[in-house]
């Protein structure tokens, strides 16, 4: 092993981090809330090392040769990537601020000695996703990051629902992984080569066929249609924490991966563009109309994040079909975006779930009575899902607009029309969600029995929310800074892609 | 920048202090969060009274400091003839929705929030006048909806509210989408988000483009104004809101739509671009001067009859402007004003009406002429007024929009039509009137007097109407320095 041991530092730490964690909580039997504390520096300290490859990244893309690796036949690469590094800094202080939640969240589950070692060991595979140049290298740290994330999905173990929701992660996960592992087979009969550090000159139809096969991973991966059939148990069963992991981070970034990986093994920028648009309309439509539906707040949210992939590759789709940097640019911009107020709502439904001890969106009829606060905070993740003006999600819906027009193309219209169908008809759901806490309940009551006065949230849930919740405002208020700082990352992720 | 032009941003910036100070005062009486509502909306009165010098001397006040720079955004606000007949129409309004709501009972639970709720309902439309960027525009646009839709969910009747509401924000919100479609392709074809640039730059986008904005704008606003057949939103919103809301909704509210059509198509696009709009607009003014004077006189319950109303009279202001001539737009604007007033005065009259019989039916009330004899000639002079009856105001802007309807050349038959269609205003007004006033008695619904903390707003508001009909002479010279904004200064 030769190179730049700083690429691969936050990885290191992530996975020494997990194990120093693991064996610390179990020897010295650390309670909840010292391990989530323990957790969170190990997370503050892979952010810093992150924003100082952040800060160096101007340099690091000026020289390529800069590795961490083997670089003989059959070695492998680590490099940094503009976008894996900034998607792991939101995926990182995302991380922070749930491990904060976990330290109330978890505090009635005597497993959590694992709980935390796991959101590290997921952090480490999806970092590492973005910085394998190694096919196969790739495909473990895939699978590192299915299995620990199947593990936190079935964390409840002793709900029915939970393990359910962890096996179709699983095997629908494998299900990817296994597509990818095919499409290995396929690029290495084609160049008898693993590596990903250059593009194929001149692809054949193998390679090509081993693209089609990560790209069909990854989408699985994604929630794309019609592979999202995991999306709604998943989200919808898994710790709420984990859920917004999940629906605000993992999943989407799989769609920044995809280009990496397909663009260097023979799929052009076109075909990948026209791809992710034709299938981003079926996202956004049975996204929103199956939101519609639900009873439960927390499936109401899968479907909702599904509309929201499909606006994500719609903006991606763009860039590529396309070729204009800007409209990739307006992806990283609604993944943070999305990143933030979806973790939002899904911590807010947990804190429903936490003390209120139900999901159902009926029975949560005047819950603004008991938790006005939360009541708040998940009206402001609405209304910037919806995409309210003066929040986040606004300035997402005009940068996608602006990119759609601006391309003055029908194809790029006709997808216009359907985000803009879709919208509307997402605020179909999100407003009515936002009303019903407000609503007297239906059964008074029922809710927090004999409580008058609002129940008091732990600040451990509390102070994560409304982080994000003004994050959510800030971002809605004055977005010149997040713009420039996607804008940045997209120059320099141009430059490597 | 020049130091009169720093006070503008305080129409904008000074209600929200109102906000602040509202929404942290949460041990806040009524009548505490209402002094400090109406004194942070008087400044949005007081402010653009004071820059009338300035607005003489130079033609349009601007400010404008940068907000999204790296997307060319900037939060610049410019105040012209055309903004400040509207604006200051909204801030009346409210100012007498406040004032009103301090003499019921809408608003005594959670005053402060309802009374910051009002100041950002209002702060809407104030800054839809005066955004001079597309992007801020909008953000006001939806501000303006958004308060608009808490206020009727809060402090609204029934459990239909809940219902009521989401259909008003869905279908008004579908408008909108309409609205920043054009607004984002200005922004996407000039790089710039400045109205004044726009402006000057609009007339050289692909005469297809311009017909294709030219429809969504229109469509978008019609939303906005409760056109038929985009004004089934209306009847339910307004039944439900509390009646101050209401006030603002119908009064202030639905004339932003006309403002929007004034702002945008007409000030970015040539008169000849809009020809072919002309004859459509003004049969849509019509269908919707008819339809809502139908329904006003089929409807049995009091607040939908004057909300159809509504709809009515929107079809006159869409008539006036559809005829594309000096005389209709001048109409149009100053039928905007004159409909504020009377509909303000009505919609108070309705709340008086039915804060003392407690009867929701027009066949339920009755006889109260009698009882109520000041309030009879609120009324009185008020359906005279929305029937158009000399002096009062709107005879004169109807007069306008007459004239500008025959002046246009376009239909002279449409223009005929549409002053017989008139009156089917006097019919539904004269029925409205008549059956709760001369009636027959409803021996239950009878009530002993009107409540003073109601009515002297309502007799405030009716001289307010007398008095603005005998003037219309300045109301006139404002429409016509407004107009003289549009199609690239044609009607300067």
């Amino acid at each position: 092993m030769s190179g730049s041991f700083e690429i691969v530092l936050p990885i290191f730490i992530l996975i020494v981090g997990a194990f120093v964690v693991y064996l610390l909580g179990r020897l010295l039997q650390l309670s909840n809330r010292l391990l989530a504390i323990l957790t969170i520096f190990i997370l503050v300290v892979t952010l810093g090392v992150l924003l100082l490859q952040y800060l160096n990244l101007p340099e690091i893309i000026q020289q390529p040769e800069v590795f961490f690796g083997l670089e003989e036949p059959g070695g492998i690469l680590y490099r940094s990537s503009a976008v894996g590094v900034f998607i792991l800094l939101i995926g990182v202080v995302i991380g922070i601020l749930i491990t904060l939640y976990s330290g109330e969240y978890l505090s009635r589950d005597p497993r959590y000695l694992v709980y935390y070692p796991l959101v590290l060991l997921t952090f480490s595979g999806l970092l590492g996703m973005f910085t394998s140049y190694n096919l196969f290298n790739l495909f473990l740290l895939t699978e590192l990051t299915t299995i620990t994330a199947s593990a936190l999905v079935a964390f409840r173990f002793k709900q029915q629902a939970s393990i359910r929701a962890g096996f179709k992660y699983l095997i629908m996960s494998s299900l990817g992984t296994m597509t990818m592992l095919l499409g290995i087979y396929f690029v290495y009969r084609s160049t008898g080569s693993m590596q990903l550090v250059t593009p194929l000159e001149a692809p054949d139809e193998f390679a090509r066929i081993g693209a089609a096969c990560f790209l069909l991973g990854f989408s699985l991966k994604a929630g794309v249609v019609p592979l999202h059939t995991w999306v709604p148990d998943v989200y919808g069963n898994a710790p709420a924490a984990i859920s917004g992991l999940l629906a605000g981070i993992m999943s989407k970034s799989m769609l920044f991966i995809m280009p990496v990986v397909c663009l260097r093994l023979g799929i052009s920028q076109a075909e990948l563009g026209a791809y992710l648009m034709v299938f981003a309309c079926f996202n956004m439509l049975l996204g929103s109309v199956r939101m519609l539906g639900q009873e439960s707040l927390k499936h109401f949210l899968s479907y909702s994040s599904i509309a929201q992939t499909g606006y994500l590759m719609f903006a991606l789709g763009m860039g590529f079909y396309y070729g204009v940097d800007q409209v990739y640019g307006v992806g990283l911009f609604l993944f943070m975006v999305i990143a933030v107020m979806k973790c939002l709502a899904f911590l807010a439904a947990g804190i429903y779930r936490h003390y209120a001890g139900t999901q159902n969106i009926e029975r949560l009829r005047g819950v603004s009575k008991h938790m006005p606060v939360i009541a708040h905070i998940l009206s402001i993740a609405m209304a910037g899902l919806a995409g309210i003006p003066l929040l986040a999600g606004f300035t997402g819906k005009w940068l996608v607009f602006s990119a759609a027009l601006l391309t003055a193309d029908v194809f790029a219209v006709i997808c216009l029309i359907v985000f803009m169908v879709s919208s509307v008809i997402s605020l179909g759901g999100y407003l009515p969600m936002i009303i019903k806490q407000y609503q007297p309940p239906t059964e008074p009551g029922r809710l927090f029995p004999g409580c008058t006065t609002p129940v008091k949230v732990s600040k451990w849930m509390l102070y994560p929310a409304e982080f994000l919740a003004v994050m959510t405002v800030v971002i809605g208020i004055y977005p010149s800074p997040w713009v420039n700082l996607v804008s940045q990352v997209m120059q320099w992720m141009m430059v490597t892609l | 920048m020049r130091p009169y032009e720093l006070i503008l941003p305080g129409i904008t910036l000074l209600p929200v202090v109102g906000v602040i100070v509202l929404l942290l005062w949460k041990n806040a009486t009524k009548r505490q969060a209402a002094i400090v509502g109406i004194i942070s909306e008087s400044f949005a009165l007081v402010i653009p009274i004071v820059l009338l010098t300035t607005l003489r001397r130079d033609g349009a006040v601007f400010f404008s400091i940068p907000w999204i720079s790296n997307l060319n955004i900037s939060f610049s606000l410019s105040l012209s003839w055309l903004s400040i007949t509207f604006l200051i129409t909204e801030v009346v309004v409210t100012l007498a929705a406040m004032i009103y709501s301090l003499g019921e009972k809408t608003g005594e639970k959670n005053s402060n929030y309802y009374y910051a709720l009002l100041l950002l309902f209002s702060l809407g439309m104030s800054g839809t006048t005066l955004s001079d960027d597309v992007f801020l525009f909008y953000i006001f646009w939806e501000l303006m909806l958004l308060a608009s839709v808490l206020l009727i969910v809060g402090w609204g009747t029934g459990e239909k509210r809940y219902k009521a509401s989401l259909k008003y924000f869905i279908i008004t919100h579908l408008g909108s989408l309409m609205v920043l479609v054009c607004l984002i392709m200005l922004y996407v074809n000039f790089g710039t988000a400045s109205l004044t640039e726009l402006i000057l730059q609009a007339g050289t986008l692909p005469a297809n483009m311009q017909v294709f904005m030219t429809i969504f704008f229109i469509i978008g606003f019609s939303v906005k104004m409760a056109i038929f057949p985009m004004h089934i939103w209306l009847p339910d919103a307004h039944t439900v809101a509390p009646m101050p809301v209401t006030i603002i909704l119908a009064a202030a509210m639905l004339s932003m739509g006309a403002f929007g059509v004034l702002r945008f198509p007409y000030s970015l696009f040539s008169i000849e671009t809009m020809q072919p709009f002309a004859v459509w607009l003004m049969i849509a003014g019509l269908a919707s001067e008819v339809y809502g004077a139908l329904m006003a006189l089929a409807e049995r319950e009091i607040k939908r009859i004057i909300a159809y109303s509504s709809v009515s009279q929107m079809g006159y202001i869409l008539f006036g402007l559809g005829t594309l001539t000096l005389r209709g737009m001048q109409g149009a604007i100053m039928h905007v004003v004159y409909h504020a007033i009377v509909k303000g005065l009505l919609f108070m009259v309705v709340g008086i009406i039915l804060e003392v019989t407690r009867r929701r039916n027009i066949d339920e009330v009755g006889g109260l002429g009698n009882r109520l004899p000041i309030l009879t000639v609120c009324a009185a002079i008020g359906v005279l007024g929305i029937s158009g009856m000399p002096p009062l105001g709107i005879f004169n802007s109807e007069w306008l929009i007459f004239s500008g309807g025959f002046d246009s050349g376009v239909s002279i038959p449409l223009t005929v039509m549409t002053l017989i269609g008139s009156l089917l205003t006097l019919v539904y007004a004269l029925r409205f009137f008549g059956m709760i006033f001369f009636g027959k008695k409803n021996p239950e619904s009878l009530p002993e007097k009107s409540p003073r903390a109601l009515l002297v707003p309502t007799i405030a508001v009716t001289v307010f109407l007398v008095i603005e009909g005998l003037l219309p002479g300045a109301l006139l010279a404002w429409a016509t320095n407004g107009l003289a904004e549009l199609f690239g200064g044609l009607f300067l």
